[in-house]
């Protein structure tokens, strides 16, 4: 391991570490475009050029392009250095429109932040030379480009290439003309499309979705997961309720991949990013709601879970436990099926319930990101002990069917929309040979006009919640804001319902939750809800998964 | 033209009729000295050329020797490029060579490949060469019928094909690796170095070899003459001759073959014929558009060989000798060739795609009259913020010219400038 001085600090750092990535673990930043640790070194943007001594001889490097050496002498704040990064800003403003005040970009924009650290010269330009170029661009279904902020810096297409392996995007042209454009007769429409915005340095290329929408710095940031699919790819939700100008109900702007190198490195799917907008979508479920009492009755949740409770009993009283049917969801967090499985499993001894049904395992799977299995939760739910109905496979499948064909006398269901599943006919012979439907849901949907009782559940961004990915990593989600109108979290339903049946449930929160998950179930007995910290940690005796570099296609450059 | 007064080493027989050909290039001895070469071991024939100084004449006059001893010992396939982009504004010789000895250069290009054990030559030749590489198409289909190329050559356990490919008018797929991108079908971007020093990394990864058409066609004749007689023709560290490609102010312009070292003036007075109608020499272009221009005194007692340029502050480069008499403006000549250089940026890396564009705008203002003092210094500037700050050499290419004229011919910007 070579052992280096950087302006003047000595450093050891593991073999093959360029100087970029050097730097930083001073915390150092050298400025840079082109460069990207998740795609090939391009060297093109120069911008992060820094002195490098060695053996004595003085040169100047582009950091990006230099491996750290023993014995290296690096200087990243001289004068020289200084000088140089302020004459490639220079090159880059020549012909930049200053849109700064409209652009998207502003405030987290690597030209702006640079040209205030580095730069500050007054522009030697005549604003009337300024060379034009294509604005709004509609590149592809979400993402929009605006040439004339473009820096070349070719991250977008490399992405594209390397990542991706689609190639929608090139540099065409050369010398001066050359601009970042589709390729001919292309559409960026792959499934990671919005991951260029987030490359991009600049405001080249936006988020049709966020364009516009809010100025970056009034936004606030909090860690979470996606919880679109079983991958649970590491995400911020950039959010902001003062401002309501354009979208009164919208409270998250925007969502962002955060790094995480064992689950979804710097990507995440387009799918993904755009999940968002069911937590603000005005079909909200923000209140209980009965189908069995006339018209214009609002019930309390309490009223809903005391008429619930007594079909219930009533049921289990007249035919036993076998006469109660939960379809629950791979969906919900550990803390949701730990109370759930309490209060069914241990407590009424239900057997029929499960969570893993054959529609939701449907989804698009790629050697990128995407998984097939469309919950966040499903092996979460085997830890816990939620096995397939009947002993294997997709045991709710049948479970259903069982419904359907009415073998049971109240069905709970957890989240699942029957009414876009099932066909009419079924569906009503679901309602006809039932006595009871409970639904638990997040929006208004067929199935909440079918049930009998409905109660509203808060969703992913609205609470806390732990979730164990395929892979065996336990990550969790954050509260970003509270629960629209009187959503519920599920496990604080099921505590109340516990309330009636005499379950002890003496927990009020995840944390709690989890941590009596820790103390009871074996795979998680290792875990605390702060050992989980923001990147997740591995079940019991499974053991972390390869650091992947994410790369399905051959870079241009690389032999 | 090959020029009068010329040694004719290389150009031996540019004046025999249908050189071309391969039966008549074969009576004048053609594939001979391959025939001698593959009776030697191939690090041999790399020796002898080292040995020879025989210097690459495509622009950066790096010893060719040398450089075929950096393929990696047990790397294969291999390949040599041979470089016939010819786009350096004032050469014009490589263009000679395949129009009069086909064969030669192929020669040359099939000793290399041996030398390296290569399994395949492509010879590239700028688009708007057509005839050229006619001519070259031709060669390659008769020497392939007379087994020179293709499988076990001349018997031995060595094969080896040639590709002819045609660039399509763009200056950088002369730059090696640029060329070589644009042979796997890419954009002619240069690529980073490191890693990608052709002889170690280049066709689809594989060592390669890029040698300019002149440096090849020298080949077979170090075999012929034996590389000391060789050597001893030019100067020192500079084998041979050199093909002077003389343009500009002189009454005989035309290519020259001299030796190594021959003295500038010479070239200019004694084979150009001197300067017409009588007018005084003010600058030389002494190696291509991309080196620094000299003024006429330092023009005097300048031995043309690739040491001897660089200690004069300039470079030999492509040996394209261009001569500018006093008529000549020198803002207008800067003009002229910034042009040549923002157009032909590939635009990969900012100084030079940005940095040329720049350097046009204010190169225009002298000739249109709206020039200040301070676009000098902004010029200069510029051209300093490209030197050297760039993935390939073309940003030297335009940033030395500037520098040189700006420094050397103040006085005539100063003149053009408004105050
Ligand atoms: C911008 C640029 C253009 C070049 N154009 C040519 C060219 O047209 N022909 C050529 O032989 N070499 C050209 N070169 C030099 C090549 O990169 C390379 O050095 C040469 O082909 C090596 O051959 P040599 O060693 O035989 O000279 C160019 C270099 C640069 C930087
Ligand atoms: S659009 Fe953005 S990411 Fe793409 S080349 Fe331009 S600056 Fe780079
Ligand atoms: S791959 Fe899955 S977890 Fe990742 S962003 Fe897409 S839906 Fe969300
Ligand atoms: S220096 Fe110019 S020609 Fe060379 S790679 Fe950079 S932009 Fe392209």
């Amino acid at each position: 391991m070579p052992w280096l001085e950087i302006d003047g600090k000595p450093v050891e750092v593991p073999a093959n570490l360029n100087l970029i990535e050097a730097a930083r673990l001073l915390n150092v930043e050298i400025p840079h475009y082109c460069y990207h640790a998740g795609l090939t070194v391009v060297g093109s943007c120069r911008m992060c050029q820094v002195e490098v001594e060695i053996g004595g001889r003085k040169s100047i490097a582009i950091a990006c392009n230099t491996k750290a050496a023993d014995g290296m002498k690096v200087t990243t704040k001289s004068e020289t250095v200084q000088k140089l990064r302020r004459s490639i800003l220079e090159f880059y403003l020549q012909h930049h429109p200053l849109d700064c005040p409209i652009c998207d970009d502003a405030g987290e924009c690597d030209l702006q932040n640079y040209y205030m650290e580095h730069g500050l010269h007054d522009s030697r330009m005549p604003l009337e030379e300024k060379k034009h170029k294509h604005k709004v661009v509609e590149v592809g279904p979400h993402v929009v480009l605006d040439s004339e902020r473009c820096v070349l810096c070719s991250r977008c297409v490399r992405f594209c290439r390397e990542i991706t392996g689609t190639d929608e995007l090139g540099i065409f042209g050369h010398g001066r003309d050359a601009e970042l454009l589709n390729a001919p007769g292309r559409k960026l429409d792959n499934d990671y499309s919005g991951c260029v915005v987030d490359l991009c340095p600049v405001g080249a290329l936006t988020d049709k979705d966020f364009r516009f929408r809010r100025r970056v710095w009034y936004m606030k940031r909090t860690a979470s997961i996606c919880t679109g699919c079983s991958r649970g790819c590491n995400i911020f939700v950039d959010w902001e309720t003062d401002r309501r100008y354009k979208d009164p109900v919208r409270r998250i702007q925007r969502l962002k991949p955060r790094y995480n190198e064992q689950v979804n490195e710097w990507w995440m799917c387009d799918q993904g990013r755009h999940g968002y907008s069911l937590v603000d979508s005005p079909d909200r479920l923000t209140v209980p709601k009965t189908n069995a009492q006339g018209n214009g009755h609002t019930p309390t949740v309490d009223e809903v879970i005391a008429r619930a409770t007594a079909k219930i009993e009533a049921a289990i009283e007249k035919h036993g436990a076998s006469s109660i049917a939960v379809l629950a969801s791979a969906a919900s967090s550990h803390e949701d099926l730990f109370a759930l499985r309490k209060l069914f499993v241990e407590t009424l001894k239900v057997q029929n319930l499960d969570c893993t049904f054959s529609f939701e395992m449907k989804g698009k799977e790629d050697e990128i990101l995407m998984r097939a299995d469309l919950t966040p939760n499903r092996r979460g739910a085997l830890e816990l002990g939620i096995k397939p109905w009947g002993g294997e496979g997709q045991g709710g499948d049948d479970l259903l069917n069982a419904a359907v064909e009415g073998e049971f006398d109240v069905v709970i269901v957890v989240r699942h929309d029957l009414s876009s599943l099932l066909s009419e006919r079924v569906l009503t012979k679901l309602r006809k040979n039932s006595g009871y439907i409970l639904y638990l849901g997040t929006h208004h949907n067929g199935f909440a006009e079918l049930a009998d009782d409905v109660l509203p559940l808060a969703m992913w961004a609205e609470r806390d919640g732990s979730y164990t990915n395929f892979q065996g990593r336990v990550q969790k989600t954050n509260h970003v804001f509270d629960p629209k109108g009187f959503a519920l979290f599920e496990w604080e339903i099921w505590k109340k319902f516990g309330a009636n049946f005499g379950v002890e449930l003496s927990e009020s929160s995840c944390f709690d939750l989890f941590n009596s998950i820790g103390r009871s179930v074996e795979a998680f007995s290792a875990l605390t809800w702060d050992s989980l910290g923001a990147k997740g940690a591995m079940l019991n005796g499974v053991p972390e998964p390869p650091h992947r570099r994410i790369q399905t296609s051959r870079p241009l450059a690389a032999y | 033209m090959i020029g009068n007064g010329s040694v004719r080493l290389l150009s031996k027989n540019f004046d025999v009729p249908n050189m071309a050909t391969l039966d008549v290039a074969m009576k004048h001895g053609a594939y001979d000295m391959l025939k001698r070469a593959m009776k030697l071991k191939p690090e041999e024939v790399t020796e002898l050329v080292k040995a020879s100084g025989l210097r690459g004449h495509g622009g950066a006059g790096f010893s060719a020797g040398t450089k075929w001893g950096f393929v990696p010992k047990d790397k294969f396939p291999r390949y040599v490029c041979v470089n016939g982009d010819e786009s350096e504004p004032g050469t014009c010789k490589d263009r000679l060579i395949i129009e009069r000895d086909p064969h030669l250069m192929l020669e040359g290009a099939l000793i290399c490949a041996y030398a390296v054990q290569a399994e395949r030559i492509y010879i590239y030749i700028r688009g708007e060469y057509y005839y050229p590489a006619k001519v070259m198409a031709e060669a390659i289909k008769q020497a392939q019928a007379k087994g020179f190329i293709g499988q076990k050559i001349l018997g031995s356990d060595w094969s080896c094909t040639v590709h002819l490919q045609n660039g399509a008018g763009a200056y950088i797929c002369g730059e090696e690796t640029g060329l070589i991108e644009s042979l796997e079908g890419k954009k002619g971007w240069p690529r980073l170095k490191p890693p990608f020093y052709p002889a170690a990394i280049g066709l689809w990864g594989a060592p390669t070899i890029v040698n300019n058409v002149e440096t090849l066609a020298f080949v077979p004749r170090i075999l012929d003459i034996g590389p000391e007689k060789f050597a001893a023709m030019g100067s020192p560290k500079n084998g041979g001759t050199g093909l002077f490609s003389l343009s500009g102010h002189v009454n005989k312009p035309g290519v020259y073959e001299l030796p190594m070292g021959t003295l500038l003036t010479d070239l200019i007075h004694k084979h150009g014929g001197g300067i017409p109608n009588g007018k005084k020499l003010k600058a030389v272009i002494p190696g291509g558009s991309s080196s620094h221009i000299l003024t006429a005194d330092e023009c005097e007692n300048l031995p043309l060989d690739f040491e001897s340029v660089a200690a004069r502050g300039s470079m030999l480069g492509s040996a394209a000798v261009m001569v500018i008499d006093e008529t000549v403006s020198i803002p207008q000549l800067m003009h002229w060739m910034v042009r040549f250089y923002a157009h032909e940026s590939c635009g990969q890396c900012t100084p030079c795609r940005e940095g040329t564009d720049w350097l046009l705008r204010l190169s225009k203002k002298f000739l249109e009259g709206t020039a200040r003092k301070r676009d000098i210094d902004d010029m200069w500037q510029l051209a300093d913020n490209i030197d050297g700050k760039t993935i390939c050499a073309l940003g030297q290419a335009v940033a030395w010219p500037t520098k040189s004229y700006l420094v050397k011919f103040r006085h005539e910007f100063e003149a053009l400038c408004r105050n």
